[in-house]
C-alpha cells in the first residue's frame, strides 16, 4: 500500500520531470528566467536591507517625484539596490516593494524587464561585451575569444573567485568606438584582444583601468584624425561686413 | 363413410389420448391445442416429448410442459425456455435421434440442471453502468458510530 | 496602489452615452449635438458622441464591433494587442480604436482595405506564437482568437519557425494555466489589480520571452480569481475543475440565480446529460456586473455530492433507511394529524426559495401552528422585521457607486458578498469613495478608515461624540451598511438600533434628498430576505424556548437546533437536498431540489426578487420543495389550496407581492419611524468586538450545505492553508 503510494508519487514527479522538456526561450539562454526560482542564495529571506545612506538617497529619489507616485521612483532604488548588493535578490525587490508602498509584482515587473537588473549573482566585474553588428564588423569575436581565452568561463558564466562575469549584449550605443567592452559602468572602447587582456590583469590586481577609447584618440572622434576643425578658430568678426 | 367413421375415431381417440375429459380440457386450456401422438420420451423433469407425422412438417414434434420444474410451478406458467439442451435439438428438428436412443455426449458446459429463463425475474440479469455516478447520494452515518 | 479618476470618468460618461443609446430619441441627440457633443462618422454614418469617447466605443454606438483582445469595458484600456486597429479618412496609420479618444469629423473606416490588411497582419502575428491546439483546448468553441481568426484573420501563416513555448504556472486548485496560449492581453492582470484588488499577476520579461504570471511561486488568491478565466480570450487560463470535461456547443445553458450568498448573482448553469457542467456569470449591471464569486462559479460539484436522492426514515434501531415517497409522506401526515397546535414548529434554512417558504407557512398556519422561524438571526425588538426598510440594503448594490461615504460595521463584505465588496472596490477606484470600517480590521482590499472593533465606538458614533461624526457630517452622500453576521449577537437590537441612529443622523447632517437611503443591512444567507418578507420570525429562539413535539427543518444546515434542544420523544422531518448537518438528526427526510433543479423564487439582500429556472431534474426520488409540501399536506388533511406553481405564485403575490415582481427591487421606508421604534429597545451593548465570522480567505469557500460538499472547495480550503502545491491534481491539470 505504502508501496504503490510511493511509486505513485515517483511516476506523478516523472511525469512533471517529462512535462519541464518543454524549454522556454527564456530558459535557453537570454536574460535568465522570468520566473523565480527559490535557491540558497536567492530567495525571500536572503538578508537585504538598505545603508542607512542609502535609505536617506532613497528618500531624496522619491522626493524627485510628486506626492502620491512614489511607484516612479522604482527604477532608481532598484539600482542603488543592486549598486548595494551587486545584484537584486528577490529579497531586495521586496524590500523595494515595501520602500515604495506598491506591490511586489510590481517591481518584479520592472526588474525582469530591464536586463541591466541583475536576478541572478554576478561577479565583482560584470563584463558585458557587445557582439551586435558594428562591433562584430569590427571583429568583437577575437575580443570574446580573448576574454573567454583570459578567464577561462563562457558567456553567462562567472569566475571561481567570483570576480568576473561574462556577458554577451546587443549594442551599447557605441559603435564608433568599436569593438567595445561594459565593465561595470565603464566602456572600455577601440579594444585590440590584447588591450582586454591588460584591462583584465588591471582589474584582477584591484586596479580600475580608465574607461574610454584604447587607440588613443579622444572620446568618438574620427578614428583617422581630425577632418574637419583642424585650423585655429578664426577671431570674432569673420566673414563679417567690413563697415560693420 | 369410411372417411366420417376416421373422423369419430380420431375424435374419439382425442379423449382417450389426454385422459378423458379432464385431461382433454386440461391439455386445451395449457397448450392450446389438442394433439395426440406417438410418446417419444420424457426427459427428467417431467417434460414429455410427442411426434406425429400425420402433421405437416413443424407442427409435428411437440411437448407437453410438466407441471412442476426446478421448484418453480409450472402448471399454468410455462416457458419454452424448460425444454433441456439434448432434447431442444430433437424438438426443434435439428436431428431425427431422440436422447432416449441416442443419449448426448456428455459434454462439461452442459447443465446438470437445466435453468428456466430468469428474464422478469428477480434474478434477471441487468445491465451496470461502468461510467462514474453523477450524482452520489448521501449515505446516513450508522447508528451507534457517532 | 491604482486609482484612476480619469478612467472612472471615461466609463462613467460611456455608461452615461450607452443609457442615451437606449433612451434618447433623434430629436434628443439634435439637441444634445448644439451643446457639447462630436460628431463623427463610421464607415460614413454620423453619430453624435461625448468629447473623449474612444473610437472604439463610437464604433460600437452604430452597433459595428471593433475586433479586440486586449480591451475590456470593465477594465482600463492597456491598447497592447492591436487587433483594434482602423483607419482613419486621412490619418497616416491605423489607430488602435480601444486607445484613441475621437475627434470632431473624424471618418473611421472599419471596414476598409487598409484596416483589414492591418488585422491581418496583426492575427498572423499573434498567432504566430500560439500553438494551434485548438482540439485540445477548453476554450475551444468559445475561443475570441478562434473566433476572430475566422473572421478577420488570413488563411495561412508565413511563419516557419520554431513557436515560443512558456512554463505553465501553478495558480492553484481553481484556474488551469496553459501559459503557451497567452497572447500577452493582460486582462487578467488588469482584473487582478482593478476589480480583484489582488496584485500579484504581472507581466515579467520582455519581448518574445514577455509572461504573465506571478514571478514568485504563489496562488492567486482571491475570492474572484474565477473571473480571469472569463476575461481570458484565450485558452491561457481556464476552468480546472471543468477542464476536458464538455464543449460549449455540448451544453444546454439555463439562465438562473446563484443563492450561495445573499447577493443574487446572475449565472448560466451550463447542464449536459442531466448533469451541471459548470456555472458561468450573466450580465446583470444591477447586482453582479458580469462577475462572479469563486464559490458561485466552482461549488457546482456540490451538487452532486452527498445528496439526498430517497426519501428516509428511521427503522425501529435508529438507523435512517430508504423508503417510498408513501411511506415517507404518511408517516410525516400522521405526526402532522396527531400534534396539538403549538407542538409543531418549522425551522427554514439559508437556501430556502420563497415557494417553498410560503408553502411551509400556510401548512403550519393550517394546523394552527405559528412558530416559523429562520436559522439567521435579525433582532426583532423595536420595528424589528416588521418594517422592511430595517432588513434590506436598501441603497442597493449599484447605489454603492453613487455614495461618497460609507460606513462598514461589524461584517467582512469580502468574503459575505464578494460582489458588494467588488462594487465598493470599483467605487473606492474611481469615483473617490471613503470607506469606514467598524469592526475587526480586515483585507477589504481596498484602504479603509479602521474606526475600531469594539461596540463603545458605535456608541459614540451614535452619540456624535467620536471624531468620525466630523467625516459623516461632511459627507454629501453617505451610506451606512451593517452586517447581518453581527445583528446575531445577543445585543443585535442595541446594535440596529445604534446603526439606525448612525444612519438617521447621517441621512439629516448630509441634507441628501429624499429618495436617498443610508441604512443597509447585508445579509449573508439567500433567503433571508423572502423568509422575513413572508413573516416568518428570525432566529430560532422561539423554538428553543418552547421546544415542539414535531419540527420540520427546511433545509435547515446550520445546526442552530440540535436533538439536545428538544424533547426525547419529539419528532424531525428534514426536508433538503444535502445530507449535511440537519439530515442526520431527521426521523424522517424528505429529499428536495436544489438551486439548479427548481424554478423558484429568491429575493437578495437588497429585496430584489430574482428566479432560478431549472437546468436539470432533481436526482433520484428528489421533487421540488412546495410539491413535497404540498403533498404532506394533502395527505395530513389540511389540503394546501395550490397545484401549480403559477397558484403558489398567485399566493406569493397575495402575501407579499414584490415576491412576484421578478428583476425589481421594492423600495422599503419608514427609516425614520425604525429609528424611533428602535430607541425603546434596551441599548446596552456587549464589550465583545464586532468579529464577523469569515475573516479570511479559508473562511469563505465552505460556508453551505453545497460547497461544503464540494471537493473543489475543499481543495481551496486547503490551498490557501497548505499552499497550492499540496493539492493533489490529476495530471492533466
Amino acid at each position: 500500500m505504502f508501496l504503490s503510494a510511493a511509486l505513485r508519487a515517483a511516476v506523478s514527479q516523472a511525469g512533471r520531470q517529462v512535462r519541464s522538456l518543454h524549454q522556454s526561450a527564456a530558459r535557453a539562454g537570454g536574460a535568465g528566467l522570468f520566473v523565480h526560482r527559490d535557491t540558497t542564495d536567492n530567495n525571500p529571506e536572503t538578508p537585504f536591507e538598505f545603508t542607512p545612506e542609502n535609505l536617506k538617497r532613497v528618500e531624496a529619489i522619491i522626493n524627485n517625484y510628486p506626492q502620491g507616485h512614489k511607484q516612479a521612483a522604482t527604477i532608481p532604488v532598484l539600482d542603488l539596490a543592486q549598486r548595494q548588493h551587486g545584484w537584486l535578490p528577490i529579497s531586495a525587490m521586496n524590500k523595494v516593494a515595501e520602500i515604495l508602498e506598491i506591490a511586489p509584482m510590481r517591481v518584479y515587473e520592472v526588474a525582469t524587464f530591464y536586463t541591466m537588473f541583475n536576478r541572478q549573482p554576478v561577479g565583482k566585474y560584470h563584463i558585458q561585451v557587445c557582439t551586435t553588428t558594428p562591433c562584430m564588423l569590427c571583429d568583437s569575436d577575437s575580443i570574446m575569444q580573448a576574454i573567454q581565452n583570459k578567464l577561462g568561463i563562457k558567456v553567462g558564466e562567472t569566475t571561481p573567485d567570483k570576480l568576473f562575469t561574462l556577458a554577451e549584449v546587443e549594442c551599447l550605443g557605441a559603435c564608433v568606438n568599436a569593438p567595445m567592452v561594459q565593465i561595470n559602468d565603464n566602456y572600455y572602447e577601440d579594444l585590440k584582444p590584447s588591450d582586454i587582456e591588460q584591462i583584465l590583469d588591471e582589474l584582477k590586481a584591484g586596479r580600475v583601468p580608465p574607461p574610454g577609447p584604447r587607440n588613443g584618440r579622444f572620446s568618438c572622434e574620427p578614428a583617422g584624425g581630425l577632418t574637419s576643425l583642424t585650423e585655429p578658430p578664426p577671431g570674432p568678426g569673420v566673414g563679417v561686413r567690413a563697415d560693420l | 363413410m369410411g372417411e366420417y367413421l376416421n373422423i369419430v375415431r380420431r375424435a374419439a381417440g382425442q379423449i382417450t389420448g389426454h385422459g378423458g375429459v379432464r385431461g382433454l380440457l386440461l391439455q386445451l386450456f395449457r397448450v392450446n391445442d389438442l394433439k395426440t401422438g406417438a410418446l417419444i420420451g420424457v426427459d427428467k423433469y417431467g417434460n414429455k416429448y410427442y411426434e406425429d407425422n400425420r402433421y405437416f412438417f413443424g407442427r409435428h414434434r411437440w411437448v407437453v410442459y410438466t407441471t412442476e420444474m426446478n421448484g418453480k410451478r409450472t402448471m399454468w406458467d410455462v416457458d419454452g425456455s424448460m425444454v433441456p439442451a439434448e432434447w431442444h435439438r430433437w424438438l426443434h428438428c435439428m436431428t431425427d435421434d431422440p436422447p432416449t436412443t441416442h443419449p448426448p455426449e456428455p459434454k462439461k458446459f452442459l447443465a446438470k440442471v437445466h435453468q428456466i429463463n430468469v428474464s422478469g425475474s428477480s434474478e434477471c440479469y441487468v445491465p451496470y453502468s461502468t461510467t462514474p455516478k453523477k450524482i452520489h447520494e448521501w449515505v446516513p452515518p450508522k447508528v451507534g458510530q457517532q | 496602489m491604482l486609482r484612476f479618476p480619469a478612467v472612472g470618468r471615461a466609463l462613467a460618461g460611456a455608461a452615461h452615452s450607452k443609457g442615451c443609446l437606449t433612451s434618447s430619441s433623434n430629436v434628443r441627440t439634435s439637441v444634445r449635438a448644439s451643446s457639447n457633443m462630436v460628431e463623427v462618422f463610421v464607415d460614413g454614418k454620423p453619430v453624435m458622441v461625448e468629447p473623449g469617447t474612444t473610437v472604439l466605443q463610437a464604433c460600437e454606438k452604430v452597433g459595428v464591433q471593433i475586433p479586440r483582445f486586449c480591451y475590456h469595458e470593465r477594465l482600463s484600456v492597456a491598447g497592447n494587442c492591436r487587433m483594434c486597429l482602423v483607419e482613419i479618412e486621412r490619418a497616416p496609420k491605423p489607430v488602435a480604436a480601444c486607445a484613441m479618444p475621437v475627434m470632431k469629423g473624424w471618418n473611421i473606416l472599419t471596414n476598409s482595405e487598409k484596416t483589414r490588411k492591418a488585422r491581418e497582419g496583426v492575427m498572423e502575428f499573434l498567432l504566430a506564437n500560439h500553438p494551434l491546439d485548438c482540439p485540445i483546448c477548453d476554450q475551444g468553441g468559445e475561443c475570441d482568437l478562434q473566433d476572430q481568426s475566422m473572421m478577420f484573420g488570413s488563411d495561412r501563416s508565413r511563419f516557419t519557425e520554431g513557436k515560443r513555448a512558456v512554463e505553465d504556472k501553478n495558480m492553484g486548485p481553481l484556474i488551469k494555466t496553459i501559459m503557451t496560449r497567452c497572447i500577452q492581453c493582460t486582462r487578467c492582470v488588469r482584473f487582478a489589480s482593478e476589480i480583484a484588488g489582488v496584485e500579484d499577476l504581472g507581466t515579467t520579461g520582455r519581448g518574445n520571452s514577455m509572461q504573465i504570471g506571478t514571478y514568485v511561486e504563489k496562488m492567486f488568491m482571491s475570492e474572484m480569481s474565477g473571473n480571469v478565466i472569463d476575461v481570458c480570450p484565450v485558452g491561457a487560463l481556464t476552468s480546472k475543475p471543468y477542464a476536458f470535461t464538455s464543449r460549449p456547443w455540448e451544453t444546454r445553458k439555463t439562465e438562473s440565480i446563484d443563492v450561495l450568498d445573499a447577493v443574487g448573482s446572475n449565472i448560466v448553469v451550463s447542464t449536459r446529460g442531466g448533469e451541471v457542467m459548470r456555472i458561468l456569470p450573466r450580465l446583470n449591471e444591477e447586482v453582479n456586473e458580469e462577475w462572479i464569486s469563486d464559490k458561485t462559479r466552482f461549488a457546482y460539484d456540490g451538487l452532486k455530492r452527498q445528496r439526498l436522492t430517497q426519501p428516509m426514515v428511521k427503522d425501529s434501531s435508529g438507523q435512517l433507511v430508504q423508503t417510498t415517497w408513501e411511506d415517507a409522506l404518511t408517516r410525516v401526515a400522521a405526526m402532522l394529524q396527531g400534534v396539538q397546535k403549538s407542538e409543531v414548529a418549522a425551522i427554514a434554512g439559508g437556501m430556502v426559495d420563497a415557494e417553498a417558504l410560503v408553502a411551509l407557512k400556510d401548512l403550519l398556519n393550517k394546523l394552527d401552528s405559528e412558530a416559523l422561524c429562520t436559522e439567521e438571526v435579525f433582532p426583532t425588538a423595536g420595528a424589528g422585521t416588521d418594517l422592511r426598510s430595517n432588513y434590506l440594503m436598501n441603497s442597493r448594490i449599484a447605489g454603492i457607486e453613487e455614495c461618497d461615504l460609507l460606513l462598514l460595521i461589524g461584517t467582512n463584505p469580502r468574503y459575505e458578498a464578494p460582489l458588494f465588496n467588488a462594487r465598493v472596490r470599483k467605487s473606492w477606484l474611481h469615483n473617490e469613495l471613503q470607506v469606514a470600517l467598524v469592526g475587526h480590521e480586515v483585507d477589504l482590499s481596498y484602504t479603509y478608515n479602521h474606526l475600531g472593533d469594539s461596540t463603545q465606538v458605535l456608541q459614540e458614533i451614535a452619540a456624535g461624540k467620536h471624531q468620525f461624526c466630523q467625516v459623516l457630517a461632511q459627507s454629501k452622500r453617505p451610506v451606512v451598511v451593517v452586517g447581518s453576521s453581527c445583528l446575531q449577537r445577543a445585543d443585535g437590537a442595541a446594535i440596529l438600533s445604534a446603526v439606525s441612529t448612525i444612519a438617521q443622523n447621517a441621512r439629516v447632517s448630509s441634507g441628501v434628498e429624499e429618495g436617498w437611503k443610508v441604512l443597509n443591512v447585508l445579509h449573508r444567507v439567500a433567503s433571508q430576505v423572502a423568509a422575513l418578507d413572508l413573516g416568518y420570525k428570525p432566529g430560532v429562539e422561539a423554538i428553543r424556548k418552547n421546544p415542539p413535539k414535531v419540527l420540520f427543518l427546511l433545509g435547515a444546515d446550520a445546526g442552530c437546533i440540535t436533538r439536545v434542544d428538544l424533547p426525547k420523544d419529539s419528532f424531525i422531518i428534514y426536508q433538503g437536498h444535502h445530507g449535511d448537518v440537519g439530515a442526520p438528526m431527521a426521523d424522517v427526510i424528505l429529499p428536495g431540489a436544489a438551486y439548479t433543479e427548481k424554478n423558484a423564487t429568491y429575493v437578495n439582500t437588497e429585496g430584489r426578487a430574482q428566479q432560478t429556472r431549472v437546468a436539470v431534474t432533481a436526482p433520484g426520488m428528489a421533487r421540488e420543495d412546495w410539491k413535497i409540501l404540498r403533498a404532506v399536506s394533502e395527505l395530513a388533511g389540511v389540503a394546501l389550496p395550490y397545484d401549480t406553481l403559477e397558484e403558489v405564485r398567485d399566493r406569493l403575490a397575495e402575501v407579499a407581492p414584490n415576491l412576484v415582481r421578478y428583476d425589481d427591487v421594492e423600495e422599503a421606508n419608514y427609516f425614520k419611524q425604525a429609528n424611533e421604534l428602535s430607541k425603546a429597545v434596551n441599548q446596552s451593548l456587549l464589550a465583545d468586538p464586532l468579529v464577523p465570522p469569515q475573516l479570511s480567505v479559508k473562511d469563505f469557500y465552505m460556508t453551505d450545505p453545497i460547497s461544503r460538499a464540494s471537493q473543489t472547495m475543499a481543495k481551496c480550503v486547503k490551498a490557501v492553508t497548505e499552499g497550492a502545491a499540496a493539492v493533489e491534481e490529476p495530471d492533466i491539470c
